[in-house]
C-alpha cells in the first residue's frame, strides 16, 4: 500500500507523538504533586533517549538535538537524585520540560507537515543546558562544553580530548581508513564484532550507528572504545586487529585527574559505581522499551484509512442486503421457498447487523486523550492569567468514534479557554464574597446515553448574564428580533453568533469572537448540537451532544409526492391517521393536534420543501410524531414505505453552500433500488420550521 | 456505457501527444440552449444518460438534484438554467457529462454531446460583452467559421453565484 519509507515515517510518527503525548500525561500529574518520582524521571529519561534515537535515525536532527539535551539533563538529575533539586529549580525544571515538550510537537507537527524542519535549535538547547549548569552548580565547565554544539557526543566539543567515562581504565582509539564512506556502519561492525567476544565495553561517540551524521567525524578523529580494564582492551585489542578498514589505532591511557565531563559528579568512589551501571543501562534502553511491551501485547495499531474502508464495505454490505432481501423476483417464489429463504435472509441480517456492531467498534477510542490535553492548557492558563483553577475529569474512558474524537478537540480547548478566561472570576475575592471555594473548579464530563455522546463543560465561575449578552448583541447588530422578546435560552444562544464576543479586551487565549461559533460549527459537522445553561453567580455548564454512530442507523422511509425520505427511526414516537375535525388552528392558521400528552405542530413536508403531490388532505396522508431532544412535532407524509437499515452519507461539497443542514435534511442514503433517499434531520426540521416563523 | 469516455485514455492521448505548440487543448464539445460549448477534456471524466435523479428541496433551481454513480452521490446542474436560458424537456440526446474540476466532483445536463476537438488557446478571445453572472470566458472561430464557447470551469465549480 505504502512505500517502505513512509510506512516507517508513519511508524516514526505514531511512535513519536504516543511518547509526547505519555510525556505531558506524566508532566501534568507530577507538576500537581510538585515533584517527579524518580520512576518517571527513568521514564522520560527513556522517552528521550527513544526519541533521539528514532530522530536521528530518521535523520530529523533538530527533534534528535533537542531530546539529546534534555536526555542529558535527566542523566544528571537521576545520577543526582530528584531530591537534590530545590523547589526552585523543580518549578523551572517543569517549565522548561513543557516548553521542550512543545518545541518537540511542534517539531513532530512539521515532520508530519512535510515542512522543512528547523535548523536553529541552538538557542533552545544552549537554554537546557544553560538549566543543567545551573543546577550542577559547581561543575560549570562541562555543561558549558556540551552547550556548544548539538552533535551528540561529548567528545565531539573537545575532538582532541578523550570520551569522557570517568571509570574507563584505558580507550582504544581506532581510526578508519580514509573515503570508505558509511564510516559509522563501519565503526559499529567493529564493535559488534568486539562485543561478541564478551568483552565489557562501551564506544564513543554514542550511538554512532543511529547517526549518519558524524561519519565526517568518525572519519576525521576516530573513535573511541572503553574499557573497565587493560586486560579487556588488550584481548579487544586482538580483534580489531583483524577487522577491515582500519588505518591505524592506539591504545590511550587516560589521565588520572581527568575531569569528569558528561557526568558532572564528583570523583569520589561511590559516586562512581553509581554511574557505572548507568551507562550500559544507556545502551540497553531500547530493548527495555520493548521488554515493556507485554503490557500493549493485545493491541495492533491500524491505518484509520483501511477501518474507515472496512466501515464503508460493511456499508455497501448493508445496503446490498437489503437490495436483495427487497428484490421483486421474490414474489415469485412459492410459499415454502419465500419462508426458506426470508429466514436466511434474517440469519444473514444478524451476521451483517454483528459484523456492522464490530466494524463501529473498532473505530472506538476513550476520550481521555483529549481530557488530558485539557489539563495542559488549563495548567498553562493558570499561570498566565493568575487564577487558581483545578480540572476535574469525569467519565475518561467513555468511548467515541474517532472522527468525534477528531473533531471535539478543538471545541473542548476552545470552551475550556472560554471557562477559565471569561468564566471563573478574575480577583480572587469576588470568588470569597460569594461563599464559593476561593479555587475555581472546572469540570469536564462524558457520558453515554442511548444513542448519544454528552459532553459537557461546567465551571463554577461567575455566569453569564443574559441582559448583557442581549445588550452586547444589540451593540453588534446581531438581534433579529425585538429584544424582550428573547428568551433567556435564545439570549445565551446569542453567544454562539459569529462575530460575538463579549470580552473587551482581546486576550491571548479568547475574545477574539471566533470561539463558540467555531465550536458550533465543528459539533456540528459531526452532526451534535452545543447549547448552554448558566446561571448569574453560580456557573455556566456548556453542553455538547453527539450522535454515537455517525454512519449506519435505522430508518423509517416515507414517500412525499415522488421523493422517498428516509426518518430515523430513534426520533419516531408513533405514528397514525387522523380525520380533518382532530385538526386545530391557532391564530395564524397553523395546524395542530391533540396528542396523548399535549398539543403538537403539524408540519406539511410537501408544503415545506415545495413537492407536488396529491396527498393534501389530512385523511388521505399519516402523521408520523417525532421527537428529539425534548422537541417534538407531527410530520404530515403521504405514505410509510417500509423501515430498513440505511447508510448515511455526507452531501457532496459542492451543495455545502445551501446549507441544507440548516433545512432539516441530514444526509442521504442510497437505497436498495440504487434511489437515492433524504434522510431527515428531525432537529434541525423543527428548527427550520416552527422556531423561524416570525 | 458505450459512450463512456474514460479520462485517462484522453488524458494519455494527451501526454503521447505533446504538440509542437503547446498551447493546443484538448476539448470535448457539446450543446446546451442553442450555444456550442467546450470544456477541457481535463476535467471530463465520463459522459451517461439515464440517470434517474433525484430532487433535493430547497435549492436553486437549476441545482436539479443528486444521482447515484456506483455509489458516489453526485450533485447535477443544469446547463440550460445555470447560464439562466429556458428549461427543455430532456430528450433521448439529453446527457450528463461528469465532472471534476479541482476534486470538486459534478454531473451537468447538456442538450447533446458533439465531438473531442483541439483547440489552440492563443485563438481564444474574451467575450466582449459584460455580465453580471458569467458562466462562459471565452470564445474560439474555427476555421469552418462555427463559434465555440469555453465554459468558465471556476464559476461552475461554486455552486452559488
Amino acid at each position: 500500500m505504502d512505500n517502505g519509507m513512509d510506512s516507517i515515517l508513519d511508524t516514526y510518527l505514531f511512535e513519536t507523538n504516543s511518547l509526547l503525548d505519555q510525556l505531558e500525561e506524566m508532566l501534568v500529574r507530577d507538576e500537581k504533586i510538585g515533584e517527579f518520582s524518580s520512576d518517571d524521571v527513568n521514564e522520560i529519561f527513556r522517552i528521550m533517549h527513544t526519541i533521539k534515537g528514532s530522530s536521528a535515525m530518521m535523520e530529523f536532527g533538530s527533534l534528535a538535538s533537542v531530546a539529546h539535551h534534555i536526555e542529558d539533563l535527566f542523566f544528571y538529575i537521576r545520577d543526582k537524585g530528584i531530591d537534590s533539586l530545590d523547589p526552585e529549580h523543580k518549578k523551572e525544571l517543569f517549565n522548561l520540560m513543557f516548553r521542550s515538550e512543545d518545541a518537540l510537537r511542534g517539531q513532530v507537527e512539521k515532520v508530519e507537515a512535510g515542512e522543512p524542519l528547523d535548523t536553529d535549535m541552538d538557542s533552545f538547547a544552549a537554554e537546557i543546558n544553560g538549566f543543567l549548569k545551573k543546577i550542577s552548580g559547581a561543575e560549570e565547565e562541562a555543561p558549558a562544553d556540551v552547550s556548544s554544539g548539538q552533535e551528540p557526543a561529548p567528545q565531539a566539543a573537545a575532538p582532541e580530548g578523550l570520551p569522557a567515562d570517568t571509570d574507563a581504565a584505558c580507550f582504544l582509539h581506532i581510526f578508519l581508513e580514509e573515503g570508505i564512506g558509511m564510516e559509522n556502519l563501519r565503526a559499529f561492525m567493529i564493535i559488534t564484532a568486539v562485543k561478541e567476544c564478551a568483552i565489557d565495553f562501551r564506544y564513543y561517540p554514542e550511538g554512532l550507528e543511529l547517526n549518519p551524521d558524524i561519519c565526517g567525524e568518525i572519519a576525521e578523529n576516530g573513535f573511541f572504545l572503553a574499557f573497565d580494564s587493560e586486560d579487556a582492551a588488550s584481548k579487544a585489542e586482538d580483534i580489531v586487529k583483524t577487522q577491515g578498514y582500519i588505518r591505524s589505532y592506539e591504545l590511550v591511557t587516560p589521565p588520572q585527574e581527568e575531569p569528569p565531563k558528561e557526568e558532572p559528579a564528583p570523583a569520589g568512589a561511590p559516586e562512581q559505581k553509581s554511574s557505572a551501571p548507568a551507562v550500559p543501562e544507556k545502551k540497553d534502553t531500547p530493548k527495555k522499551a520493548a521488554a515493556n511491551a507485554p503490557v500493549k501485547q493485545s493491541l495492533i495499531s491500524v491505518n484509520l484509512m483501511k477501518l474507515d474502508s472496512l466501515v464503508d464495505i460493511v456499508g455497501e454490505i448493508v445496503i446490498t442486503e437489503a437490495m436483495v432481501t427487497s428484490a421483486p423476483e421474490l414474489d415469485q417464489l412459492s410459499r415454502d421457498s419465500y419462508d426458506n429463504f426470508m429466514k436466511s435472509a434474517r440469519q444473514l441480517r444478524k451476521l451483517t447487523d454483528d459484523l456492522q456492531d464490530i466494524a463501529m467498534s473498532l473505530r472506538m477510542v476513550p476520550i481521555s486523550g483529549v481530557f488530558q490535553k485539557m489539563n495542559r492548557i488549563v495548567r498553562d492558563m493558570k499561570q498566565k492569567l493568575n487564577k487558581d483553577v483545578r480540572l476535574t475529569l469525569v467519565g475518561e474512558d467513555t468511548e467515541v468514534d474517532k472522527t468525534i474524537v477528531d473533531s471535539i478537540q478543538d471545541p473542548i480547548m476552545h470552551m475550556v479557554r472560554n471557562s477559565m478566561d471569561h468564566g471563573i472570576e478574575e480577583d480572587v475575592q469576588d470568588r470569597i464574597k460569594a461563599g464559593k471555594n476561593p479555587q475555581g473548579e472546572i469540570i469536564l464530563s462524558a457520558s453515554h446515553t442511548s444513542n448519544e455522546v454528552v459532553i459537557s463543560i461546567t465551571d463554577d465561575g461567575a455566569g453569564i448574564d443574559p441582559e448583557k449578552i442581549l445588550a452586547k448583541a444589540r451593540e453588534k447588530g446581531l438581534l433579529v428580533k425585538p429584544e424582550e422578546d428573547y428568551s433567556k435560552k435564545e439570549a445565551l444562544g446569542l453567544i454562539m453568533l459569529p462575530g460575538f464576543s463579549t470580552n473587551q479586551a482581546v486576550t491571548e487565549y479568547s475574545g477574539r469572537g471566533v470561539g463558540m461559533d467555531v465550536v458550533k460549527k465543528n459539533v456540528e459537522s459531526v452532526g451534535g448540537v452545543v447549547s448552554l445553561d448558566s446561571n448569574v453567580g453560580v456557573g455556566s455548564t456548556f453542553t455538547i451532544k453527539i450522535p454515537l454512530t455517525l454512519s449506519i442507523m435505522d430508518g423509517m422511509r416515507v414517500t412525499v409526492g415522488k421523493s422517498i425520505f428516509t426518518i430515523p427511526t430513534a426520533n419516531i414516537r408513533s405514528s397514525f391517521k387522523i380525520s380533518p375535525e382532530e385538526v386545530i388552528y391557532d391564530e395564524n392558521g397553523s395546524e395542530m393536534v391533540e396528542r396523548i400528552d399535549g398539543f403538537y405542530p403539524i408540519v406539511r413536508l410537501h408544503q415545506f420543501y415545495g413537492i407536488d403531490t396529491e396527498v393534501v388532505n389530512i385523511e388521505d396522508g399519516i402523521l408520523i410524531w417525532v421527537e428529539n431532544n425534548d422537541r417534538s412535532f407531527c410530520l404530515f407524509v403521504d405514505d410509510l414505505l417500509g423501515e430498513q437499515q440505511v447508510v448515511v452519507k455526507p452531501f457532496p461539497a459542492f451543495l455545502s453552500c445551501f446549507e441544507l443542514k440548516n433545512s432539516g435534511i441530514g444526509g442521504c442514503t442510497i437505497l436498495g433500488d440504487g434511489n437515492i433517499s433524504i434522510i431527515l434531520d428531525i432537529l434541525s426540521l423543527h428548527t427550520a420550521t416552527l422556531e423561524n416563523n416570525i | 456505457m458505450s459512450d463512456v469516455m474514460n479520462s485517462q485514455d484522453s488524458r494519455e492521448i494527451k501526454e503521447s501527444n505533446p504538440n509542437v505548440n503547446s498551447a493546443v487543448e484538448r476539448c470535448l464539445t457539446f450543446e446546451s440552449g442553442g450555444l456550442v460549448l467546450y470544456i477541457s477534456t481535463e476535467h471530463v471524466i465520463e459522459i451517461i444518460n439515464n440517470h434517474s435523479i433525484t430532487m433535493l428541496p430547497l435549492v436553486p433551481p437549476y441545482i436539479k438534484g443528486v444521482i447515484n454513480l456506483r455509489g458516489q452521490i453526485l450533485p447535477i446542474v443544469d446547463m440550460r438554467l445555470r447560464m439562466g436560458k429556458e428549461e427543455t424537456e430532456y430528450t433521448s440526446k439529453t446527457c450528463i457529462i461528469v465532472l471534476d474540476i479541482n476534486s470538486v466532483s459534478l454531473g451537468i445536463i447538456v442538450d447533446s454531446v458533439q465531438q473531442v476537438i483541439d483547440i489552440d488557446l492563443n485563438n481564444v478571445r474574451p467575450i466582449p460583452l459584460k455580465r453580471q453572472q458569467k458562466m462562459l470566458d471565452g470564445m474560439v472561430t474555427m476555421e469552418d467559421g462555427r463559434v465555440f464557447m469555453s465554459v468558465d470551469c471556476q464559476a461552475l465549480s461554486n455552486a452559488q453565484y
